[in-house]
C-alpha cells in the first residue's frame, strides 16, 4: 500500500493513502474536536467542528478530507480555533442547556466542547420554530430541540444495526431526524436496540431509565442477556443502562409466581421449567335469593355456578381469556406454560391486575422484566416470531372457538388459518381502522382493549369496548362480499397495548363460503349490532346537547332518580338494597342534582361502559339487552370498581373454602371478592329500592323520561 | 282516601241511626259499640304494623307506599270509629287516658304528615350542598382540614406547605390570629355560637371586614374560607331540618306503642270485667 507524507501542526507524518486528515492526526496523538464523527461510522462532515486549515481556499472538514502528499495542515491556529468556536456557539444557541444527557450523565459532547471553549452564554438568539419532543417510545426519549443533525443516530441505525429506521426529514429550520415516514418513535418499526441513543452526542436521544425500581431477583449481566437470542441485536451499552429492569428469578416447585387480582408491572419469560396457570376464585356469580317464593326468609346473596343457575345469554363460553399464550378451559381452568412462554404482558404494558395465579409446576428459571425491556424484546423479530408461533399453536383454536359463532370451524380449516393469520400490535391511541375505510380484514382481540366508536356531532359515540375474545370487522367484509368493496362502519382505536389476530379478507371470504352457517350467524349478529348502533345514535341525537354533555347522563340506560321534594331522607331505599344483597348496598343516596331530582349513585347500565375496560379476564360484559353482566370467572381484582367513574360497582366479599398452601390436603376459609353492581332486582317486578320507598320518591327511569320531567322540550333543543 | 271517606260516611250514618235509637244513648259495650271498637282497634293495629313493615323492606307484601297510605288514611278513620265506640264520652280513668293518648297520636301523626309533606322542599331549596346525614361529621372534618391547609398557605404554620402567600410578616400574624380566634372555633363547633361566624347572616360582614383588614394577596384565601363557612352553615341547616323531619317520630312512635298496649288492656278489662 502506498503512503502519503504530510505535515500536521509542524510535525511531519506518514500515513497510508486514503487516510483522512482526522485519522492521520489521531494516529499521531493530535486531537481534533468533532461532533458528527464517530470512529465506527462512515464520516459525513456535517458539523464542521473538525475543520482544519489545509492552506486551501476554505477550511476542510478533517473527518472527510483525505490526506495528500506534502499537505500542510494546521489544526489549532487562532483563525481555526475562532471558526470552531463560532460553530460551537451557533450550535449552543439552539441547544436546551443543560440537555437531558448533560443532566443524566454530565457528558453531552456539545456542552463539553462549549465549556472547553469558554462559551458561557451564546451571543446568538434562539430559534423561533421549536421542533418538539417525542416520548412515544418506552425506552428512549427524543428531544428534537437538542438535536444538532449530526446524523450519528442515522448511521448507527443503518450501518451498525442495519435496521434502517432513522432518516432525515424537512428542510431548513424544520430539518430533523425521523423514524420511518416521520412516525412517532414508539409507533415506528424501531426495534429499541438503543444504538441511536448510544451514538447520539447530545441529549437528543436519551435512555428512559427505570428510576428507583429494584426488582427482586438475581441481576442478569449484559453478557448473559446478549447470549439470549432476542437480545443479540441490542446495543450492549443500552442493555447496561437498563440492566436493573430485568432480573433472573428462580422458583421452586410449588412456589407461587404471581396471584390473580394482584397489581404488578412486570412480565415473565420462562427460561427453564414449567408453571401451572389457574384461577383460584370460584367460578360463580353473585345471586340474591328469597323474596316472593319464601318471603319469610330474608334475601341473601350467595355464589352460584352454572349448574345452579344458567343465566340467560350466558353463552357457550368454553374458555376463559387470560394474560398468557393460552386460554383456560372453563370446566377445568388450569393450563401449563413452559420454556419460551411469556406471560403478564397486559400487566406489564398496561398495568392491569394479574389475570390468573401462576405456580411453579417444577423448579423454574424465569426472567422478570419491566416494560422497557419487554418492549425491546417484543420488537425483536426472532422473539416475535417465536411468541406468534406459540400462540398460533396453542391458543388460536381455543380463541377462535371461544367466539360462539366460530364454534363449528373444523380442525382442518383452523390448521389452514393458522398459517395465514397475522398477529398485529397497536399502541395506545393508535387508530386501527377508520369509519369509511375499505374493509380488508377481520380482527379478533388477543390482548388489550379496542374502542369502537362513531363520530357524532358534539363528540363521538362509543358503540362498544372489545376485550380479549371480542371481534370486529365482519360488518364491512360481509357488506363488501367477494368484491372487497365493503366499508368500515365505525372507527376502532386501541385503548392500550393491543394485539389483534388479523384474518385477511380472502381467508375470511373462504371461511364464509365453506361454512355458510357461520356466515348466517355473523350476518344475524351484524344486523343486531347495526340495529343497536342505530338506536343508540337515535337516542343520542334526540338528547339536548347540553344534557348530552352533562356528566355522562345520556350514556345511561337506567337512572335511579329521587324526588327530593318527596324524599324524607329516611334511607329506606338504601336499607332495602342492603337487605336485598346480604348487607352490601349497591346504591348510595348521593349524586348529581337536577332541579329537585337527585340521580343516585347506582349502576346506570351505561352505553359507554368504562367499567369493562381493562378487565384482566374479560369477566364484565354486556348482554344483548345492554345490561351489564359479570361472568362467573370474575377474580375480584376490583379494577372495574376503580374504572367506573360514578362509583357504582362494589366488591362483595364471600368466605369460601380453599386449599391451605401451608398444609397440603387441608382446607381453610378464605375471603374472595366478586364485583357487583345494581342488578335491578331482576327477580322481582320492581327494584327493591323503589318498592321500599314509602313516599313515592324513588324511581327507575330512562334518561329520556327523566329529561321530560325536567321540562326540557327535547325536540326544540335538538333543532337548535 | 276515597275508601276512607266512603267508609267514614257509612259508619257515620250507622252511628247516627244507632245513637238516636239506642236506649240510654250509645255505649261501648253494646253490639254496635263493640263492633266500632273492634274495627277501630283493628285499624290502629294495622297502622302500627307500618313500623314492622319498614323492618322487612324487601318482603313482597305490598309496596311501602301502599302501606304508608293505608297507615295515614285508615289510621285517620280509626279516630271516628273509636269516638263512635265510646259514644263521644271518656268515662273511666283508663278510657280517658286512652282517649287523650289517642288524640295525641292522631295529632302528632297529622303534624308529622304535614312536616313530611312540606319540609323536604325546604331541605331541597335551603341546602343545595346537602350530604348524607350520617356523613356530616366526616364532611365537617374534611372542611376543617381544608381550612387548615388554606390557613397554612398564609400563616406558614404547616411544614408541608410549599407555597406561601406573599405578604408581610405582620399581616401573616394578623391573619393567623383571626383564624385562631374566629374561624377555627366556628369550624370546630359550628352550632355552639362561639363566634360571630355562627350567625349565617353575619358571616359575609365578618369576611368583608377581614378583607379590609388584611392585604389583597390574602383575599383569595378569605374567599375560600368564606365558602367553607357557608358550607358549614348549610350543614347546620341540614341538621336542623333533618331533626324537624324526624323528631316528631319521637312523640308519635312511643305513644302509638303505648296506645296499642293500653288499648289491648282496655279490651281485656272491658270484656272480662
Amino acid at each position: 500500500m502506498s503512503e502519503v507524507q504530510l505535515t500536521i501542526d509542524g510535525m511531519p507524518v506518514t500515513v497510508p493513502e486514503g487516510t483522512t486528515v482526522f485519522d492521520a492526526a489521531r494516529m499521531h496523538g493530535i486531537p481534533i474536536p468533532t461532533l458528527c464523527h464517530q470512529q465506527n461510522e462512515t464520516p459525513v462532515g456535517v458539523c464542521r467542528v473538525c475543520v482544519v486549515d489545509v492552506n486551501a481556499r476554505v477550511y476542510a472538514a478533517s473527518c472527510v478530507r483525505q490526506a495528500e502528499n506534502k499537505m500542510v495542515v494546521t489544526t489549532n491556529s487562532d483563525k481555526v480555533r475562532k471558526a470552531r468556536r463560532t460553530l460551537i456557539e451557533l450550535l449552543m444557541a439552539d441547544h436546551p442547556s443543560p440537555c437531558a444527557r448533560q443532566r443524566q450523565s454530565g457528558d453531552c459532547e456539545l456542552e463539553t466542547l462549549a465549556r472547553l471553549e469558554g462559551i458561557a452564554q451564546p451571543r446568538y438568539p434562539r430559534r423561533l420554530s421549536p421542533r418538539g419532543q417525542d416520548n412515544s417510545s418506552l425506552v428512549i426519549a427524543v428531544d428534537h430541540e437538542a438535536c444538532i443533525l449530526c446524523d450519528r443516530c442515522i448511521r448507527g441505525c443503518d450501518e451498525i444495526r442495519h435496521n434502517n429506521v432513522l432518516g432525515r426529514r424537512g428542510k431548513g429550520f424544520m430539518a430533523g431526524i425521523a423514524f420511518d415516514y416521520n412516525l412517532p418513535m414508539g409507533n415506528s418499526s424501531c426495534v429499541s436496540c438503543g444504538e441511536c441513543m448510544v451514538s447520539c452526542p447530545t441529549g437528543a436521544l436519551t435512555n428512559k431509565s427505570v428510576v428507583k425500581t429494584v426488582l427482586p431477583g438475581e441481576p442478569v449481566s449484559v453478557d448473559d442477556l446478549l447470549d439470549l437470542p432476542y437480545f443479540q441485536k441490542v446495543s450492549g451499552t443500552f442493555l447496561d443502562l437498563n440492566k436493573n429492569a430485568v432480573v433472573r428469578r428462580h422458583f421452586k416447585k410449588g412456589e407461587i409466581v404471581c396471584r390473580e387480582g394482584e397489581y404488578g408491572s412486570t412480565a415473565f419469560y420462562i427460561l427453564e421449567g414449567s408453571a401451572d396457570v389457574s384461577l383460584s376464585t370460584p367460578l360463580a356469580h353473585v345471586k340474591s335469593g328469597g323474596g316472593a317464593s319464601g318471603f319469610f326468609k330474608k334475601l341473601t346473596s350467595q355464589l352460584v355456578g352454572r349448574k345452579q343457575e344458567r343465566r340467560e345469554e350466558e353463552g357457550e363460553r368454553t374458555s376463559i381469556p387470560i394474560d398468557a399464550s393460552v386460554d383456560l378451559p372453563y370446566n377445568n381452568p388450569v393450563a401449563t406454560l413452559g420454556p419460551g412462554d411469556l406471560f403478564g404482558e397486559m400487566t406489564c404494558m398496561s398495568l392491569y391486575p394479574r389475570s390468573a395465579t401462576v405456580q411453579a409446576a417444577t423448579d423454574c428459571v424465569m426472567l422478570e422484566m419491566l416494560r422497557n425491556v419487554l418492549d425491546i424484546i417484543q420488537r425483536n423479530k426472532t422473539l416475535k416470531a417465536q411468541l406468534d408461533a406459540n400462540y398460533k399453536k396453542r391458543a388460536l383454536d381455543d380463541h377462535l372457538r371461544s367466539v360462539p359463532i366460530f364454534a363449528s370451524l373444523t380442525p382442518e380449516f383452523i390448521d389452514l388459518l393458522r398459517e395465514k393469520v397475522e398477529l398485529v400490535r397497536y399502541n395506545k391511541g393508535d387508530v386501527i381502522c377508520n369509519q369509511g375505510d375499505i374493509a380488508d380484514s377481520f380482527y379478533l382481540v388477543r390482548l388489550g382493549f379496542v374502542k369502537v366508536l362513531e363520530p357524532h356531532p358534539g363528540g363521538e359515540l362509543v358503540l362498544a369496548y372489545l376485550g380479549r375474545g371480542g371481534y370486529f370487522g365482519e360488518i364491512g367484509l360481509l357488506a363488501g362480499g367477494t368484491s372487497g368493496e365493503g366499508r368500515r362502519t365505525a372507527t376502532c382505536t386501541a385503548l392500550d397495548h393491543v394485539e389483534l389476530v388479523r384474518i385477511r379478507g380472502e381467508e375470511f371470504n373462504a371461511m364464509m363460503a365453506q361454512f355458510p352457517e357461520i356466515r348466517r350467524s355473523l350476518e344475524t349478529a351484524a344486523r343486531e349490532r347495526q340495529e343497536q348502533n342505530r338506536q343508540r345514535l337515535t337516542t343520542a341525537t334526540s338528547m339536548p346537547l347540553d344534557h348530552f354533555l352533562a356528566q355522562g347522563l345520556m350514556e345511561a340506560q337506567s337512572l335511579l332518580v329521587l324526588d327530593l321534594e318527596r324524599c324524607t331522607r329516611c334511607d329506606a331505599c338504601v336499607r332495602a338494597c342492603a337487605d336485598a344483597h346480604d348487607g352490601v348496598t349497591r346504591l348510595i343516596r348521593e349524586g348529581l342534582r337536577f332541579e329537585n331530582y337527585l340521580v343516585a349513585t347506582s349502576c346506570r347500565q351505561c352505553r359507554d361502559p368504562l367499567c369493562m375496560v381493562g378487565c384482566p379476564v374479560g369477566a364484565i360484559r354486556r348482554r344483548n339487552s345492554l345490561e351489564v353482566i359479570i361472568e362467573n370467572w370474575c377474580i375480584g381484582c376490583g379494577l372495574c370498581a376503580k374504572n367506573c367513574p360514578y362509583g357504582n360497582i362494589n366488591m362483595h366479599p364471600f368466605t369460601v373454602m380453599a386449599n391451605d398452601p401451608v398444609s397440603p390436603g387441608r382446607q381453610m376459609a378464605v375471603v374472595k371478592q366478586k364485583a357487583t353492581s345494581c342488578d335491578l332486582c331482576t327477580e322481582h317486578a320492581e327494584p327493591s329500592c323503589v318498592y321500599a320507598c314509602p313516599h313515592d320518591a324513588a324511581h327507575r327511569v330512562e334518561p329520556n323520561e327523566f329529561f321530560r320531567w325536567l321540562g326540557t322540550p327535547l325536540e326544540t333543543e335538538a333543532r337548535r | 282516601m276515597i275508601v276512607t271517606v266512603v267508609a267514614f260516611v257509612i259508619c257515620l250514618l250507622i252511628y247516627v241511626f244507632y245513637a238516636v235509637r239506642a236506649p240510654g244513648g250509645p255505649r261501648g259495650g253494646s253490639a254496635l259499640g263493640l263492633t266500632f271498637g273492634i274495627a277501630g282497634y283493628a285499624l290502629m293495629l294495622y297502622a302500627g304494623l307500618l313500623g314492622a313493615r319498614k323492618q322487612v323492606p324487601v318482603w313482597r307484601i305490598g309496596r311501602a307506599q301502599t302501606w304508608m297510605r293505608g297507615h295515614i288514611w285508615l289510621g285517620l278513620l280509626s279516630l271516628p270509629l273509636i269516638l263512635f265506640h265510646g259514644g263521644f264520652a271518656f268515662r273511666g280513668p283508663l278510657t280517658a287516658v286512652l282517649m287523650w293518648l289517642f288524640f295525641i297520636v292522631i295529632g302528632s301523626g297529622i303534624v308529622g304528615a304535614a312536616i313530611q309533606h312540606f319540609v323536604p322542599r325546604l331541605m331541597t331549596t335551603g341546602v343545595p350542598m346537602e350530604t348524607i346525614y350520617e356523613e356530616i361529621p366526616h364532611v365537617r372534618a374534611q372542611l376543617r382540614a381544608e381550612a387548615d391547609q388554606l390557613a397554612a398557605t398564609v400563616s406558614g404554620a404547616a411544614s408541608e406547605v410549599s407555597t406561601l402567600v406573599d405578604i408581610e410578616q405582620e399581616d401573616r400574624e394578623r391573619f393567623h390570629q383571626v383564624y385562631l380566634d374566629k374561624v377555627r372555633p366556628f369550624l370546630e363547633n359550628p352550632d355552639a355560637g362561639l363566634t360571630e361566624l355562627s350567625d349565617a347572616r353575619r358571616t359575609a360582614e365578618v369576611f368583608e371586614s377581614l378583607r379590609r383588614l388584611l392585604a389583597s394577596p390574602v383575599h383569595p384565601v378569605l374567599d375560600d374560607l368564606q365558602n367553607i363557612c357557608e358550607e358549614e352553615h348549610q350543614l347546620s341547616r341540614q341538621v336542623r331540618i333533618y331533626r324537624w323531619l324526624h323528631a316528631w317520630l319521637l312523640v308519635h312512635v312511643p305513644l302509638s306503642i303505648a296506645l296499642l298496649v293500653l288499648g289491648g288492656v282496655h279490651a281485656v278489662m272491658a270484656l272480662r270485667y
